[in-house]
């Protein structure tokens, strides 16, 4: 899938650099305008969108009377981006007036708050993609069963719309392939970045730390993954299988221990690697794009990403593996406009919109064309998550996750201090992970 | 004494059940054909009484009773026993852009709804009783010719002779909404199978009997439920211990040290503790937990000046990590959230102090002085009998509250403390959690209701064992005498 993706990328970064400055959003000033000019946005996506989408939208317009009232939530960075692309679509439609209320929610929680009243969440609201098992198994994403202005499934990359699907039904817009994780370093200290190895003795020489953080499950499997061992999700959406505890696993904690013991590689969370990032003391981070700009700052010049390093698990160099994550856009079926939902929440996954967001946010687009730009390309970061691509999966995994592997991670972060037998450990992790779901 | 009391008491009430049923079956034997006729058209007797304003009030409150029952009643309360059948399915259909959903169950509301018009149901048997008791009296005062009450009259009564009545009724009626149908409702879900695997309005929930109670206390082999519970229980009374009197003792102390004449300045000290109050607590708090983070400050500092590697040396901070883990592991974490909340919690029970330390009946004191008592004998002996017999009753409330102290131990702890003890991660609960803290992670994080409720019910009842003893022993009307 990721090679496939990659291919895409830069197939289409020759053939189609020429059509994404095309995807502007012109004003159109009638619906019959605006049916004509969706086809070409989506690019090569045209043969999909038939003339019936074009009825269904017109259809639609004929059949609302009144006000549409839709609430859309985006998370808090996105506000100021969102609302100017909100007047734009409702410029798409002259005839329906719109009373379309923004409200901000973290796109990672999105979901405590979503499930807490399904029927008073927001119409459409935008999330991190490894809440969609269950937010579809509390019917609260709509399936999107059919797309009107240009077809999601082929415009987006492989891996983003897996990420969107569940059971092989489509339930998510993908707004940006970005939300995983890769590694960025002030180059003035790390000079070769393919080996952690390597990396702790630049480190150690500066006398500064490398930031990983063991004690979060997200984190955590990329060292299990990476000799292959494996937690994913049932096709129930709701339990896990997770083999940690298989052949390899020992020496995966073993590994985390001996790194922690260098005093190098230190377990941080979020905010301790930014303040890290900041005093000067971290050189290096495993963490993911929302950091990056601190670091990009903080480093100047010598700021650099790349994909993961290569680690030393039992006498085998292996490459650290990760998870990727998608922003996607989602349509709550207790939605009274469910139809207007559905073409606000195109319009926002949309390769123009997707282009004007990696440009005011530098969000990476989840479009192929958008993301085959030349600007995209040469982002440090995005191009660090392509890099690391090969190596990653989506990351879709039930609840019983974390708390285990939270609780795992911390324990080898901490050193082991009780001396439990690590096979130990990692039988009771896996019991945790693989518990069903209440009875 | 007591013991006398109560029966006495108790008794009365059972006087007054039995009285209250008599009176009714005196309506219903003594009533004329118009009386008895109002058990079914309520309104009647008094329309023939030509109170007319009245009976069409009464009859109006029927009517809107039977619609009620009809309408949103009987089909919840028809469903109470399965709480629905019907799962929500939805269709959409690509040419109109709509959704069409069947007519489907929503466990919840129906749950809601069933409660609530059982409740209604009780409302209106009493209305109606009353009712039937008042259409007697005013027959038998017709047959004496006494007088009668006009609406206007019943009226002017309801904020004359009868204002407590009009008075209650507001918060009785905030009361039941708010506490009592809540409290019901959250009994029932500890009952069912409300969990993140049957959330309404797309899923079902149903009855399960006790499995929950089993599977909390059994501690059965395949969850780590009841493992947690005791822990998480035990760690719950022993905050609530040390939380409440550690501030208590401190603000005594403190109030003592301030009051005392070798200090000078006595408001500058005082208004200084009350600046702390008046930044918001969770403010604190988190700042508190971030200077105490793993590569806080406070760790930097002791880094730095070698208390990291004091500690270490003493075996109090394992070799294997460079920072000393102050919200991280188990036993520091504790004490820190001990430490932490006598920090933010000294100087509200210092200024109750102070206020009760200035109404200590000075001649007493003078008198012990006089008899050369020192001042310690005298704190002993006069100064904190005094204060506990003033703040007893907020003593165990405080405790109480120390129990539910959601605040302090979440602010403190989420998103920084990770549990080592696999069994307990396994539970999704953590050493420092209160039950309070665990019940919301349970239903903030995992939805998961039903263990909450159950959790929420034993919350419910240690919390009211506490109050009661609090209302009937330290509070008891009589002790104002016993303290000299």
């Amino acid at each position: 899938m990721k090679r496939k993706f990659l291919s895409i990328v830069l197939a289409s970064a020759m053939t189609l650099v020429a059509m994404t400055g095309c995807g502007n959003p012109d004003v159109a000033t009638d619906p019959a305008d605006m049916e004509m000019a969706a086809p070409e946005e989506s690019g090569a996506a045209a043969p999909e969108v038939a003339a019936d989408s074009a009825d269904a939208i017109q259809n639609l317009i004929n059949n609302t009377s009144g006000t549409v009232d839709l609430t859309l939530w985006t998370s808090e960075e996105d506000q100021e981006f969102t609302q100017k692309v909100l007047e734009d679509f409702k410029s798409l439609y002259p005839d329906v007036s719109f009373n379309i209320t923004l409200g901000a929610e973290s796109e990672s929680t999105v979901k405590d708050t979503v499930l807490s009243d399904v029927e008073a969440a927001a119409d459409v609201y935008t999330f991190a993609h490894d809440q969609i098992n269950d937010l579809v198994n509390a019917g609260a994403l709509q399936e999107i069963a059919k797309t009107y202005t240009f077809d999601v499934a082929s415009a987006n990359i492989d891996t983003s719309v897996e990420a969107a699907s569940l059971g092989g039904k489509l339930y998510a817009y993908p707004m940006t392939a970005d939300n995983g994780y890769f590694m960025f370093y002030d180059s003035s200290v790390i000079k070769d970045p393919s080996s952690l190895e390597n990396m702790i003795a630049d480190a150690k020489a500066a006398n500064k730390k490398i930031a990983i953080q063991f004690n979060n499950g997200w984190y955590l499997y990329s060292f299990f993954k990476a000799v292959g061992l494996d937690a994913t999700l049932n096709d129930d959406g709701k339990t896990n299988s997770c083999n940690w505890d298989a052949e390899g696993g020992t020496d995966v904690c073993q590994t985390i221990l001996d790194l922690v013991n260098t005093g190098v590689v230190v377990n941080m969370d979020d905010g301790t690697t930014v303040t890290g990032i900041q005093d000067g003391v971290v050189c290096a981070a495993v963490n993911g794009i929302w950091n990056a700009q601190v670091a990009a700052e903080a480093w100047g010049d010598s700021y650099e990403a790349a994909k993961l390093p290569t680690v030393k698990i039992g006498d085998k160099d292996c490459q650290l593996s990760s998870y990727s994550g998608f922003k996607l856009v989602g349509v709550n079926p207790h939605s009274k406009n469910v139809g207007w939902a559905m073409l606000l929440a195109e319009y926002l996954t949309s390769e123009a919109v997707q282009t004007a967001r990696f440009q005011a946010r530098n969000l990476g687009p989840s479009n192929i064309n958008a993301a085959a730009s030349p600007e995209v390309q040469s982002d440090k970061a995005i191009a660090a998550l392509a890099a690391q691509a090969p190596y990653s999966t989506p990351q879709v995994i039930g609840g019983n996750f974390w708390a285990p592997a939270e609780t795992l991670g911390q324990i080898l972060a901490s050193g082991n201090p009780d001396g439990t037998d690590l096979q130990k450990l990692l039988n009771t992790a896996v019991e945790g992970i693989t518990a069903p779901v209440s009875e | 004494m007591a013991g006398l009391e109560k029966t006495k008491k108790e008794k009365n009430f059972w006087e007054a059940v039995q009285e209250y049923f008599v009176e009714l079956g005196k309506a219903l034997a003594g009533g004329n054909i118009t009386t008895k006729l109002s058990t079914v058209f309520m309104g009647l007797g008094h329309i023939f009484n030509y109170q007319y304003v009245k009976g069409i009030l009464v009859f109006a409150i029927q009517a809107l009773f039977v619609a009620y029952l009809f309408v949103t009643g009987i089909p919840n309360l028809s469903k109470f026993d399965t709480l629905g059948t019907v799962k929500r399915e939805a269709v959409f259909d690509p040419l109109t852009l709509q959704n069409t959903v069947n007519d489907y169950d929503n466990s919840f509301m129906i749950l809601l709804s069933s409660v609530s018009t059982i409740f209604i149901i009780i409302l209106f048997v009493l209305f109606w009783i009353a009712n039937i008791k008042n259409i007697y009296k005013i027959q038998k005062k017709r047959s004496l010719n006494k007088h009668v009450n006009s609406i206007k009259e019943d009226i002017k009564d309801l904020v004359g002779k009868k204002f407590h009545l009009t008075l209650l009724s507001l918060p009785v009626l905030g009361v039941i909404l708010m506490n009592i149908i809540p409290i019901l409702i959250l009994i029932a879900v500890a009952f069912t199978n409300y969990d993140q695997n049957h959330m309404p309005p797309n899923e079902l929930f149903t009855w399960i009997g006790f499995r929950n109670f089993v599977k909390l206390f059994g501690g059965s082999v395949s969850s780590s439920f009841g493992y947690a519970f005791r822990k998480v229980l035990n760690w719950t009374f022993v905050w609530a211990f040390l939380a409440t009197f550690t501030t208590f003792i401190g603000g005594i102390l403190m109030a003592q040290l301030i009051n005392s004449t070798v200090i000078k300045y006595k408001r500058f000290w005082r208004s200084l503790f009350v600046i702390s109050i008046a930044v918001p607590q969770f403010v604190t708090l988190l700042l508190v937990r971030n200077f105490f983070a793993d590569s806080g400050i406070v760790n930097s500092i002791c880094a730095s000046c070698g208390i990291t590697k004091f500690l270490q040396d003493m075996g109090l901070v394992s070799r294997s990590i460079t920072y000393i883990p102050f919200l991280t592991s188990p036993n520091w974490a504790k004490f820190m959230i001990v430490m932490i909340n006598i920090w933010v919690g000294i100087p509200y029970q210092m200024l109750i102090a102070t206020g009760v330390l200035m109404n200590i009946p000075k001649d007493q004191i003078e008198a012990a002085k006089i008899d050369r008592a020192s001042p310690f004998q005298i704190f002993r002996n006069i100064t904190l009998p005094y204060i506990l017999f003033i703040q007893g009753p907020a003593l165990i409330s405080d405790f109480v509250r120390n129990i539910n102290n959601f605040g302090v131990i979440y602010l403190l702890t989420q998103d920084v403390y990770v549990t080592t003890d696999q069994a307990l991660a396994n539970a999704h609960a953590k050493e420092v959690d209160l039950l309070v803290t665990w019940l919301f992670r349970l239903t903030q994080e995992y939805y998961d209701y039903k263990m909450a409720s159950v959790i929420g019910i034993i919350v419910f009842i240690i919390c009211s064992v506490f109050t009661i003893i609090s209302f009937t022993r330290v509070m008891a009307g009589d002790r104002e005498e016993t303290y000299q």
